[in-house]
């Protein structure tokens, strides 16, 4: 999706070979995918990776491979996996914290290998930006014994990708792509080759010896393993995309993913160009030793640059170790460990050891005198989880439930961490509310609620729900269906009622997960239905209390930007609401409780709707005392119609 | 070293991601090199947005501190928020709108932000976008008007005419989004050249 999807003319993975197109990062790494002759994609979303999955699927009709949002990253891992056994080339992409639920199979992968070309992108984010940790997944590359590539922006992005596919497959190996924000996120000019004929489907042919780990087998496996990774330790030594520039300099930089970019520009900025050597490396896991030891043998001194934990920094100075070169080793003393690169972190390092001044600029910056109050990200105006989360606690008060541990979970309803509602008390990982909600039932006295979202719910709670009936854990489980996967940007889910290239299929109903799982009280509320929703959540608390063990609340309501999207294309007016200034009596409901960012108190304290931000719920009109809130027309038919997207 | 820096600032929702690729595909089918950088996921949640855009001689997408040719601000407050990006020579175009974030007791006033702008002897142009969008026929299209805006102070002139601006959106969009986004880029065009007309 680049621009507004909705009203591009021409997708940007379809221009023909020899344009140059923008394309942001994760378009380039499919567009690298496609000309490496891709034939089947599977992801679950995430930020930064996302983008990856949608654009493939936008054209994976016009060029006939097979695309899919799998359910969650270790389902996706092992769908595409799957497909590289039977010949087909493949793809998984996830970001960073993904490959953590995926990593069982890794470790597997290696062991048994690939056959065609299987590629395993992850996309990290240092900085956290949209993540609870900012890991560094190299370090699985090692652990598993599977090569880490990385690029340093889109053109690079998409060659290096195509590299990969063919490194895949010549070692039968599994290979790592390595992006961060700032390559997925990037947008820049990438130049177009052609794209191959490409296998859509093969067939898997049966050798229980090398695909079937039982013990007998993996102890063989874990001897080729070793030896097809010494082998792959010398090819990294002459990958195209490792490139040494001979400045005849005695001081050398070592740079890998991300750092190159920021590197080149920090030296014109310094006036330093070509006073140094540069051993640029996209092969970080394994590192190509005979490269760096070359490289460090001419020089006094060296520094290493790159993004996150020092792995290649480890590596440079193992070897100078191990071969005794006389070179002095810089990297993590000098680069930040801790968030991204950018061009102000990287000059002050590289100042110093290229021994030249910091410009003016970085030092003193110009500084703003009047306090800029913060702006953290809310729920949009209108969003059916602040109608939920109010809903929710207004039920727990009238049910004379104080003391609630609220066991939250990752996506656009984590914002309900902060003032007013703070209904996220524990954040852990996808699918720990629930699973963490389990423990605190049973190891607190306190009253237990775990909130998750739809997508969430599908991609790692349902263990947790079955664990929670299985051991009669006492809690209300609430899930926030607004029929997506908003957070991420609209991706389609099992319960969406379609797929990742717009097929319909049939639902997967989450009521129907809990009833076939033995949840004894089941309830759907419609949170735009004030009242009607107190009242379900009140029987559903009343059903923990007496019977301590689990209820569960679906809050169905589809997600308010999406709908609006859909009614802006579409030319439906959206209802704005009005306050009667008459009427209102300043309580402050509305802008405080509610907190809805189309409402402002005035300086009277009554309350003002932006008409512009308004988008028509009409949670705050039923829930004014004073019926001080209206519509300023009467909801038409269509806007009735444009929420029954899905 | 040869190269055009622009940094996009804004609230989550209003169009900044879109605003910076519609600005980069203008460059490259000029074919100047041009490089975009942005935050997705919980950043554009009403939350503060920047977008970097990068033009000539670069090989990385941020800009670096003091460095920005220009700043776009498409809410007032955001400006001042990325100020150490502005140098004594950056033009500022910006909004003339204030969002207040939903939970903020206290904003300052556009007077105070102005006052600040002087204080720090910034040369900037303030546009009122939200008008100039709704004239255009939608108020979604503040972006576009203040694209309209940045061109027309002529920074990039030697990169990018209005033109190649207008052959981008051609590119994008189509019906009745086209006309409104065209217009837009005139109407954000014209207003700012008023004012540089006025000011110099
Ligand atoms: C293991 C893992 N995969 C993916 C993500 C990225 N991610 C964050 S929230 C989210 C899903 C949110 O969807 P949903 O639960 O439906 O809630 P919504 O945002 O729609 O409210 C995803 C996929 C993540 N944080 N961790």
């Amino acid at each position: 999706m680049t621009f507004i999807g909705e009203f591009d003319l021409v997708h940007p993975l379809l221009y023909p070979p020899g344009s140059v197109v923008l394309l942001l990062g994760n378009e380039a790494i499919a567009r690298g995918a496609i000309e490496a002759g891709l034939g089947f994609a599977a992801a679950y979303p995430g930020t930064p990776s996302t983008e990856i999955l949608e654009s493939l699927a936008d054209v994976a009709e016009h060029y006939g491979f097979y695309v899919e949002w799998s359910v969650n990253e270790k389902v996706a891992f092992e769908s595409a996996y799957a497909a590289s056994l039977c010949g087909v080339r493949s793809l998984t992409a996830m970001k960073h914290v993904g490959l953590n639920v995926a990593a069982d199979a890794l470790m597997s992968s290696a062991y048994i290998g690939v056959e065609a070309g299987f590629l395993i992108v992850s996309a990290e984010d240092p900085d956290m930006w949209s993540s609870q940790n900012e890991q560094d997944n190299r370090y699985y590359g090692l652990h598993a014994y599977i090569p880490v590539f990385e690029a340093y922006s889109p053109w690079e992005a998409k060659e290096l990708v195509k590299y990969a596919f063919n490194f895949s497959e010549k070692f039968k190996h599994p290979v790592i792509f390595r992006s961060t924000t700032r390559v997925s996120h990037s947008s820049g000019p990438v130049k177009f080759d052609v794209v191959p004929s490409l296998k859509s489907t093969g067939r898997f042919v049966k050798d229980p010896s090398r695909f079937a780990l039982v013990p007998a087998h993996a102890r063989k496996l874990r001897v080729k393993l070793i030896e097809k990774w010494r082998s792959i330790c010398e090819e990294v030594n002459n990958s195209p995309f490792n490139k040494y520039i001979d400045n005849g300099s005695r001081r050398l930089i070592i740079c890998c993913g991300t750092g190159y970019g920021y590197l080149m520009d920090c030296l014109k900025i310094l006036g330093v160009e070509g006073k140094v050597n540069i051993l640029k490396i996209s092969t970080t896991v394994p590192a190509p030793r005979r490269l760096i030891l070359d490289a460090l043998g001419g020089c006094d001194v060296a520094l290493v640059i790159e993004e996150l934990e020092p792995i290649l920094e480890r590596d440079v100075k193992a070897m100078a170790f191990e071969e005794g070169v006389e070179c002095e080793i810089h990297g993590k003393d000098l680069i930040p460990l801790i968030g991204e690169l950018n061009i102000d972190k990287l000059i002050h390092g590289v100042a110093k050891f290229m021994d030249v001044p910091v410009p003016s600029n970085f030092l003193n910056p110009l500084k703003c005198n009047i306090e800029i109050p913060t702006r953290p990200p809310t729920l949009c105006s209108g969003c059916p989880h602040r109608a939920s989360f109010l809903e929710l606690k207004w039920a727990l008060a009238k049910s004379g439930v104080r003391d609630v541990i609220f066991a939250g979970d990752i996506g656009c309803y984590s914002l309900g961490v902060d003032e007013p509602f703070k209904v996220q008390d524990i954040m852990l990982e996808m699918g720990g509310g629930i699973g963490s909600a389990n423990g605190l039932a049973h190891a607190s006295n306190q009253f237990i609620v775990a909130i998750m979202g739809d997508s969430t719910f599908y991609h790692a709670c349902i263990p947790a729900l079955i664990n929670s009936v299985y051991n009669k854990s006492p809690m209300l489980v609430m899930v926030l269906d607004n029929r997506i996967t908003a957070m991420t940007g609209h991706q389609p889910h099992p319960g969406s009622g379609f797929t990742a290239t717009g097929a319909r299929v049939d639902e997967v109903k989450i009521e129907d997960i809990a009833r076939g799982v033995g949840v004894k009280c089941v309830e759907t509320i419609d949170p735009f239905n004030v009242k009607d929703s107190i009242d379900k959540l009140v029987k559903a608390i009343k059903f923990v209390l007496e019977n301590r063990t689990v209820a569960l609340v679906n809050s169905r309501r589809a997600c308010t930007l999406m709908v609006v999207s859909n009614a802006r294309r579409r030319g439906v007016r959206i209802p704005r609401y009005l306050v009667d200034l008459e009427l209102c009596r300043a309580c402050g409901i509305c802008y405080n409780q509610l907190s809805c960012p189309a409402i402002t108190p005035m300086p009277d304290k009554k309350a003002s709707i932006d008409p512009i931000l308004c988008f028509g719920c009409s949670v705050c009109m039923q829930i004014c005392p004073f019926n001080a809130i209206k519509p300023s027309e009467t909801p038409s038919k269509d806007w009735e119609e444009v929420w029954r997207v899905n | 070293m040869h190269s055009k820096n622009i940094l996009l600032v804004g609230v989550g929702g209003q169009g900044i991601l879109t605003m910076g690729r519609i600005l980069a595909s203008s460059a490259i089918r000029r074919g100047v090199k041009a490089l975009t950088s942005e935050i997705h996921g919980m950043a554009q949640r009403g939350g503060s947005v920047v977008v970097h855009v990068r033009m000539g001689d670069v090989e990385s997408p941020l800009i670096g501190i003091g460095m920005a040719d220009a700043i776009v601000g498409l809410e007032m407050m955001e400006v001042l928020r990325y100020i150490q990006y502005a140098n004594q020579k950056s033009i500022l175009v910006i909004n003339d709108r204030i969002i207040r974030p939903p939970m903020a007791r206290t904003i300052p006033t556009k007077n105070q932000i102005i006052s600040e702008l002087d204080r720090l002897k910034l040369k900037y142009v303030i546009i009122d976008a939200l008008n100039l969008a709704l004239k255009a026929g939608s108020e979604i299209a503040e972006n576009i008007v203040l694209l309209g805006s940045l061109i027309a102070t002529g920074i990039l002139s030697e990169y990018i005419e209005i033109t190649d601006v207008e052959n981008t959106l051609k590119e994008v969009f189509t019906g009745r989004a086209l006309e409104v986004n065209l217009k837009a880029l005139k109407y954000g065009y014209d207003a700012c050249r008023q004012h540089v007309n006025e000011n110099i």
